[in-house]
């Protein structure tokens, strides 16, 4: 079946499908009628709100890389590619740090996937929302949270040094932006690979044993292929991530190990666009080149299969102790102390240094909030707006981004010529950077555009949640269409035969199928609208629609205190925000 | 608030109802019609956003006349310690019969440059915070797009200006005015080592022996790294001074982001020593912090001086009312409340602080600063030989 999507599905759709479609509702009434458009309209909703909330303010940015003084020149963008400095030593460090971090991520995520999936402990399923919570953290308060646990006079060496070991100086180092990538990415690839494992089909299990496979055997050959595309999901995002990192190589390694997106910051700064561009156009190409390259992989892994039937997870504490559970018992306890170094030691850090004062400990940063909420002026930041704003953006872009990445989840799945490109280009806002994105807002939306004698500007609250459902649906997507795409799809035809219509059948029979892939999808879209900085300030800017990260980031002073208490507050409303969807969300599965 | 949340639903419901580009123009027309819609208070910041027109090339509806909107960046008015913002439009309203409205866009200045780039119209009146390179940054992008008319007017004759100490000028075209000055200097901690770290009285010492205990800002991100490294400059010239950060590279020094990132390494103790200002023990005495933690070091007996100034925007509709807000924050009792609460140096001599200001705030003996012609012609050519040279490494 060869169907249109994407771009030419605007055109085509609109002409002969919806018209046939619309012939064959009509008869059959307005609610079939909505049914069978819905899907299409939302493709169309999709493409136009990317066309110009993403793609054209990128657009604008990138002109700068090939036009001077009026004229098509190629100029900025060969200059940056003829210089051995920007080619070699720039973009090769990006993309050493960035395989690196990558790796990190992978391993550090993988174990975490394995304990969520496969066992069964009181909390898990809050412990399952909650490993989000990293990816929403101000990078300011990462570096804090860092600082104050790996630094010279962190608690990591104040405990080395109660047990009599040598102090370690890790910071500023490659390592220390290793370290936070993985903090912020390894819960992603934790996230998604536990998806994963959670729709794997428990009775292929079941047979590949009573065949006579070994449990290790059985997991090689069964389990571990259909969690491969997760987790090249996961790699391939967080490279693409580190690999357009800033604020965390800037904080944690400094100068010298600035990435290209620290270039393109200070172009920016300096306020040289062409050479900006340039490096971000660099940038965007590797970026969109890998997503493109990844999206052909994961087409070529999507195989057929049925039945729905989960696998039974082990309970952690088991009823008596064999050497393997024994075994296994002890990996799960040592990962948790991984964890408990590289996740809680900086986020309890975060909090300590919120309640930490010269002379002990202090409620003084929460009675700043509370003064600046009660006598702060008009014009000045105030938590109790922020953390009302972030949360009905968050519940806003969550309302928007699940059926548009629904929506494309389902088309991209489809079978037709170049599907890959009209995926890769869906994808492409996780593949821009947030600066590029911030630019191209600023240019192309604040200041407006001109068209037919009026001048266009988008801003406020409603280009805010748009703004953070285009970044958030690419991951409703990612989520969505793995499974999607490995849905054994005679049941869709045998549910469409028997007179469901499309969306009925997506709704009825797909839905519940890929359930785990929209829930997680759906974290994700709250995890980037709470944690959205950039175009949260330059949309907001100066107006009543700050979110909770603007105002972490506006009480940063000499001390750290009303940063880190703001920081608690953000992370205690993060944390609730990521259950209730959890909870809210796993209740569709019954 | 509930105000507000319940209408952001309501535009949520529409948008979601009406697809895509119906939000996007359901936006633009409603805040064209409601150019209030956010708190009903004028006195708001967000006063410059939304009375933004959302589809229309026109002027502002409401004389502005009574209305100055001062442009400047985000700490001046919200800083979590003190920031003069607040203070200023008190006082500045009790005696005007005038609406202060704050704008502070996160790019600062660059928001207006490029919107004068852009041919987009804006309502600021005067800009509260300009330095020599961000001057120097508008007037170098003059000529591109559609910014050919000067972004700032002529200071002209304001009362208060022959007050001004010698050697704040920094515009030779005579905009900016200087209202507050800083020094770069080096801050240090005298607990270290187990109280026996001492900071170097020198550049050359500092490259020595101490080059691992500094942490400093990187140039190409942040202001206070960029003072720091033209001192190097002036200290060293444009010849010696990537021999003397090789210097400083070999021996350990620690180059971060910005201000804050390497503030809060020096809290952590990361290091004994941080480029920042030399006003630093007023904000830790008002906290009653531990001053042997905030020791001030001028190298070389030096201190680079980062002195603020106040411009008019040149297509400015309150020129006049512009003109007075210079000269109000030019007077002596003004200048002492800038100082105090932004934490800096008055522009002029005589302004009234208290007695244990200068105890705290700590001048140089000598204060170095390049002029605006040297860093027209250098600026961008030694930032970027610095960020070649250190990245490299």
């Amino acid at each position: 079946m060869d169907r249109p999507v994407g771009a030419a599905l605007r055109r085509r759709v609109s002409e002969a499908r919806l018209g046939r479609a619309l012939r064959r509702a009509r008869e059959a009434g307005p609610a079939a009628l909505a049914e069978r458009v819905a899907l299409p309209l939302l493709a169309v909703g999709t493409a136009l709100l990317l066309a110009v909330l993403f793609y054209y303010p990128v657009a604008t940015v990138f002109v700068d890389a090939v036009v001077e003084d009026g004229r098509l020149t190629f100029g900025p963008l060969a200059e940056v590619l003829t210089d051995e400095f920007y080619l070699g030593r720039v973009l090769g460090f990006t993309a050493y740090q960035a395989a690196l971090s990558t790796l990190l991520s992978v391993v550090l995520g993988l174990p975490g996937a394995w304990v969520l999936a496969r066992f069964e402990f009181r909390g898990r399923a809050t412990l399952r929302s909650v490993t989000m919570v990293p990816f929403v953290l101000p990078s300011v308060l990462v570096a804090v949270g860092f600082y104050a646990t790996f630094g010279a006079d962190g608690t990591l060496n104040a405990t080395l040094s109660a047990v009599g070991l040598p102090p370690v100086d890790l910071l500023p180092s490659l390592g220390a932006i290793l370290v936070a990538h993985a903090f912020y990415n390894a819960p992603l690839v934790t996230r998604v690979v536990t998806a994963a494992w959670e729709s794997v089909d428990a009775s292929a299990v079941e047979t590949a044993r009573s065949l006579g496979a070994s449990r290790p055997r059985a997991f090689l050959d069964v389990v571990l292929p259909q969690l491969l595309p997760a987790m090249l999901t996961g790699a391939a995002l967080t490279f693409v991530f580190t690999f357009a990192s800033f604020a965390i190589p800037l904080a944690l390694g400094g100068a010298q190990f600035a990435t290209i997106e620290v270039f393109i910051y200070s172009a920016r700064q300096q306020l040289e666009y062409g050479r900006a561009a340039s490096l971000a156009a660099l940038e965007t190409g590797v970026s969109l080149s890998l997503m493109a390259l990844y999206l052909r992989y994961e087409r070529a892994q999507a195989a057929e299969r049925r039945g729905n039937r989960t696998l039974a997870r082990r309970p952690l504490v088991p009823e008596s102790w064999t050497r393997e559970r024994l075994a296994s018992r002890l990996a799960v306890a040592g990962y948790a102390a991984v964890v408990a170094v590289v996740f809680l030691a900086p986020l309890a850090s975060t909090v300590y240094a919120s309640v930490a004062g010269d002379a002990g400990l202090t409620l003084d940063s929460y009675r700043f909030l509370l003064e600046r909420q009660t006598t702060g002026a008009t014009f000045q930041v105030k938590p109790f707006p922020a953390i009302v704003n972030s949360v009905l953006f968050a519940a806003a872009t969550l309302l928007v981004a699940v059926p548009m990445g629904v929506a494309m989840g389902v088309l991209t799945t489809r079978r037709f010529r170049g599907r890959w490109l009209v995926d890769a280009l869906s994808m492409a806002p996780l593949a821009v950077s947030g600066i590029v994105v911030g630019l191209g807002m600023l240019r192309g939306l604040v200041f407006g555009f001109e068209a037919f004698g009026y001048r266009f500007t988008v801003t406020g609250a409603v280009a805010i949640v748009a703004a953070h459902a285009v970044a958030a649906y690419p991951f409703v997507v990612r989520t969505v269409a793995p499974p999607l795409d490995t849905l054994d799809r005679s049941l869709v035809e045998s549910a469409r035969a028997l007179g469901a219509s499309r969306a009925r059948a997506l709704v009825d029979v797909e839905l519940p199928l890929v359930w785990p892939g929209v829930v997680a999808g759906a974290a994700f879209a709250v995890a980037i609208s709470i944690g959205e900085f950039d175009s949260t300030v330059i949309l907001a800017e100066g107006g009543g629609t700050y979110t909770m990260p603007v105002a972490v980031e506006r009480f940063i002073g000499r001390r750290l205190g009303p940063a880190t208490a703001m920081g608690t507050v953000l992370l205690a409303v993060t944390a609730a925000a990521f259950v209730v969807v959890e909870r809210v969300g796993g209740e569709f599965r019954g | 608030m509930t105000d507000a949340s319940g209408r952001s639903r309501r535009r949520f419901i529409r948008a979601v109802g009406a697809g895509g580009i119906a939000a996007l123009a359901g936006c633009s027309a409603e805040r064209t019609a409601d150019p209030t819609s956010e708190p009903a208070d004028t006195t708001d910041d967000s006063g410059g956003e939304t009375s933004d027109p959302g589809t229309t090339t026109g002027e502002p509806t409401e004389p502005m006349a009574d209305t100055l909107v001062v442009a400047t960046y985000p700490p001046f008015v919200n800083a979590p310690s003190t920031s003069p913002g607040a203070w200023l439009k008190r006082e500045f309203e009790s005696e005007f019969d005038a609406t202060l409205v704050y704008q502070t866009p996160d790019s600062e200045l660059n928001y207006y440059i490029e919107r004068a780039v852009q041919g987009v119209e804006f309502e600021a009146d005067v800009y509260v915070g300009l330095n020599t390179g961000q001057l120097i940054d508008a007037d170098g992008q003059r000529g591109e797009g559609q910014f050919t008319d000067p972004l700032f007017a002529e200071a002209g004759a304001l009362e208060g200006l022959d007050a001004v100490r010698d050697g704040l000028q920094f515009d030779p075209q005579n905009r900016a005015v200087p209202f507050d000055t800083g020094y770069i200097s080096l801050v240090w901690n005298a607990t270290m080592d187990g109280g026996d770290f001492v900071a170097p009285e020198t550049f050359d010492e500092l490259a020595e022996n101490h080059a691992g205990d500094l942490i400093t800002q990187n140039p190409t991100t942040s202001s206070t790294g960029e003072a720091f490294m033209l001192h190097t400059i002036d200290a060293f010239g444009p010849e010696g001074y990537l021999d003397y950060w090789d210097r400083l590279q070999d021996g350990g020094i620690t180059v971060l982001g910005n201000w804050s990132d390497s503030y809060a390494a020096y809290e952590s103790e990361e290091a004994p020593m941080v480029v920042s200002y030399s006003t630093d023990q007023v904000y830790a005495a008002a906290e009653d912090q531990d001053l042997d933690r905030h020791q001030i070091r001028f190298l070389n007996d030096q201190g680079y001086a980062n002195p603020e100034g106040m411009a008019r925007f040149a297509d400015t509709d309150a020129p006049r009312l512009a003109e007075a807000f210079m000269e109000f924050m030019l007077r002596p009792e003004i200048q002492a409340g800038i100082a105090q609460r932004n934490v800096a140096f008055p522009a002029i001599a005589d302004a009234p602080l208290p007695e244990d200001y200068a105890q705290y705030a700590k001048e140089p003996p000598e204060s170095v600063t390049f002029t605006y012609d040297e860093l027209e012609a250098n600026l961008g050519t030694w930032t970027d030989q610095w960020a070649r040279r250190f990245a490299g490494g």
